[in-house]
């Protein structure tokens, strides 16, 4: 079984994504590439071949789902598990998200001590 | 994870909460000056534009704040960015409910955010919000007919209360306004109280009047009390609704775009001021060479155009744009220091509708300006709809499509594409004559109106065929709504002379898959409704694909 090491984090909001970094380096021991932009994660994820792909829904220009149906054209998503990350709610929204390809999706706020472990609980249900 | 390593963690998240509470300064800031803009913008289409960059900022706040501890504020925010949703969502947006909201933001932005971690801090105040609509007074002294107008206007998303007589109504106005009135006079009398109360408001408000008669003195009476409809009973409500929505929109209509041309920039620079003042949007050309370009890009309603300039003169350039078909549309007026009457005739023979004489006083030039413009717009959205059914012409229809397949490709949101189309219709025109068959397709139309929101597009497609674009709305849900409409179209009993008959429509409906081109889903849609009619017709099918 393939063990989570690189995870590539898509948000726009630098405050969420220092938090984000910290959150996942320093508690969960992983590897982050934060990318500001859709644009740049198409750059960036072949060289940094992520285990894991988190996306922010909202962001200006390429917004998560376009991002992640580019994402898809560029690269197998068959085995890196991409989850969303939204502040919206509406169990309407979130289940459009999983039907986008999405494995999971995180509700912002979040707590930063306890993000690293739930991703670890969302990379280990799709291992079966 | 050591204690150390915790200590050092929980520093270092300190830091960033500190680093995003010096920001949460700023971003509220901007907050605040974003909901000053609302308050201040009156035009429906720029205020929507302001709307959705303060949703986009709350829904900002919303993810952010609760993460760094703001929890109560990032709660709020949420709350506050829902309620833009609904805003936007409503199918008539009114003035006053963007208002309570802009307050409720500024109040939210006003207010130094306080980290709740330890608990304890108190709850926000509640307020409670004003429903989005638009709302409406009416006045008719008959209760049944009144609830019934009141019903069918609720159908088309307005907040209407019904008032029994005029000392109640005049009441309510004191009490809230509304943002337009729909009257039922019985006697010319009530017209003085009318034309009364409208003196005593700051600015009169949008009035509809319903009488028994269309005689001269009772429309004159009308008018003078601020009438801007007038309808004789038995009333086409339809008509009515049209009459209500021109005038809400006039209220709050966008800008209107004037094009002033002249090499005179400092001339053209204290015209445009004074425009801008009135809330039009201006845009300056001091070479007339490149009129066309910019009226292509910027799309002007009225042209304010030198008579005497170097390279080529005011009527010259104005025969020029005449020559094109899609800028008949736009009003000329020349601008000059002529005082010479045949010398200005001869310029208005050659094109142009007005002559505006050099120095012309502030108001005089935005009263011409102005009321050009107002003529222009109504025209061109009168022509841009179909006559019989007040819906959008084939043309503008697919233009709309093309627009929202765009969008989808954006948003990754699904819409979906109806073609609909009156079963047997031709044999309702041969049996009960072409006004039956007229009536038939007034209907519908009015019928589809009621019932689909404000941002669906609807157009007379063909003679008995119609398109409906829904966006952000699935293949599923357009049936389920579209099969409720042919229920209810089904029903409904339509005379010709002393023979009754009912209709049924067939529709198709394709949704958009984020690739294909507009025309391709048509052809889907339209493969559907072949299908439904097919299998025996008043029935709505889905394109298999």
């Amino acid at each position: 079984m393939a063990e989570l090491r690189r995870i590539l984090h898509v948000e726009d909001d630098p405050s969420i994504q220092a938090v984000t970094k910290l959150a996942l380096e320093a508690v969960g021991g992983y590897e982050v590439l934060s990318c500001s932009s859709g644009a740049q994660a198409l750059e960036e994820v072949e060289a940094f071949a992520p285990d894991f792909i988190l996306l922010d829904v909202m962001m200006p220009g390429m917004d998560g789902p376009q991002t992640l149906l580019r994402l898809r054209e560029r690269i197998d998503l068959e085995r890196i598990p991409v989850t969303f990350m939204t502040a919206k709610v509406q169990p309407s929204e979130i289940e459009h998200l999983r039907k986008l390809g999405a494995r999971d999706v995180i509700v912002k706020p979040f707590d930063p001590m306890q993000l690293a472990e739930q991703i670890r609980s969302i990379w280990l249900s799709g291992r079966y | 994870m050591d204690d150390r390593t915790r200590l050092a963690l929980q520093a270092q998240l300190a830091q960033l909460e500190q680093q995003f509470g010096e920001r949460l300064q700023a971003d509220l800031t901007d907050l605040a000056t974003l909901a000053q803009d609302l308050q201040q913008t009156r035009a429906t289409a720029s205020r929507r534009l302001v709307m959705l960059s303060i949703r986009e900022r709350l829904h900002r706040l919303a993810g952010a704040a609760g993460t760094f501890g703001f929890a109560k504020l990032g709660e709020r925010a949420r709350q506050l960015e829902q309620r833009a949703d609904r805003w936007l969502d409503s199918a008539k947006p009114g003035s006053r409910a963007a208002e309570a909201f802009a307050r409720a933001v500024l109040q939210l932005a006003g207010e130094t955010p306080g980290q709740e971690r330890d608990g304890a801090a108190e709850l926000p105040e509640h307020h409670e919000e004003p429903a989005p609509g638009c709302r409406i007074y009416l006045m008719k002294a008959d209760p049944v007919a009144g609830a019934s107008m009141a019903v069918t206007l609720r159908n088309f998303g307005y907040l209407v209360s019904q008032w029994p007589n005029f000392a109640a109504l005049e009441k309510a106005v004191a009490d809230e306004l509304p943002d337009a009135l729909i009257v039922s006079v019985e006697h010319d009398s009530k017209f003085e109280a009318l034309a009364a109360l409208q003196q005593g408001l700051e600015q009169p408000l949008p009035l509809l009047v319903i009488h028994d008669r269309a005689d001269f003195a009772s429309q004159l009476a009308a008018v003078r009390a601020g009438a801007q409809g007038f309808f004789v009973r038995p009333l086409d409500i339809t008509q009515l609704e049209n009459s209500l929505e021109r005038c809400l929109d006039r209220q709050q209509g966008e800008p209107f775009r004037v094009l002033i041309v002249d090499d005179d920039l400092e001339l053209a620079t204290r015209y445009s001021l004074v425009l801008r003042n009135a809330q039009m949007q201006v845009q300056i050309l001091t070479e007339p060479t490149r009129v066309l370009e910019t009226m292509r890009s910027f799309n002007p309603e009225v042209l304010l155009l030198d008579v005497n300039m170097p390279d080529c003169s005011g009527p010259e350039l104005a025969q020029m744009i005449r020559l094109h078909d899609e800028w008949l549309r736009v009003t000329i007026i020349y601008l000059s220091a002529e005082t010479d009457t045949h010398r200005q005739m001869a310029a208005l023979l050659k094109a142009g509708d007005d002559f505006i004489t050099k120095p012309i006083s502030d108001t005089a030039l935005v009263a011409a300006v102005y009321s050009h413009a107002q003529r222009a717009r109504s025209l061109s959205t009168a022509l841009a709809r179909d006559s019989l059914t007040g819906l959008l012409k084939h043309a503008d229809i697919k233009e709309q499509l093309a627009l929202e397949v765009q969008r989808t490709t954006r948003t990754g949101k699904p819409a979906s594409v109806v073609m609909l189309d009156l079963d047997h219709f031709k044999q309702i025109n041969d049996t009960y004559g072409h006004a039956a068959g007229d009536n038939v397709i007034r209907a519908l139309a009015n019928l589809l109106r009621q019932r689909l929101r404000r941002i669906d597009s609807l157009g007379r497609y063909g003679g008995e065929e119609f398109v409906a674009v829904l966006p952000e709305c699935s293949a599923l849900q357009a049936r389920r709504i579209f099969d409720e409409i042919r229920v209810r179209f089904a029903a409904l009993s339509f005379n010709a002379g002393d023979q009754e008959f009912r209709v049924t429509f067939s529709a198709g409906i394709c949704e958009t898959d984020g690739h294909s081109a507009s025309g391709l889903l048509l052809e889907h849609a339209d493969q559907a409704l072949y299908v439904a009619k097919h299998n025996g017709r008043n029935q709505v099918q889905i394109a298999q694909r």
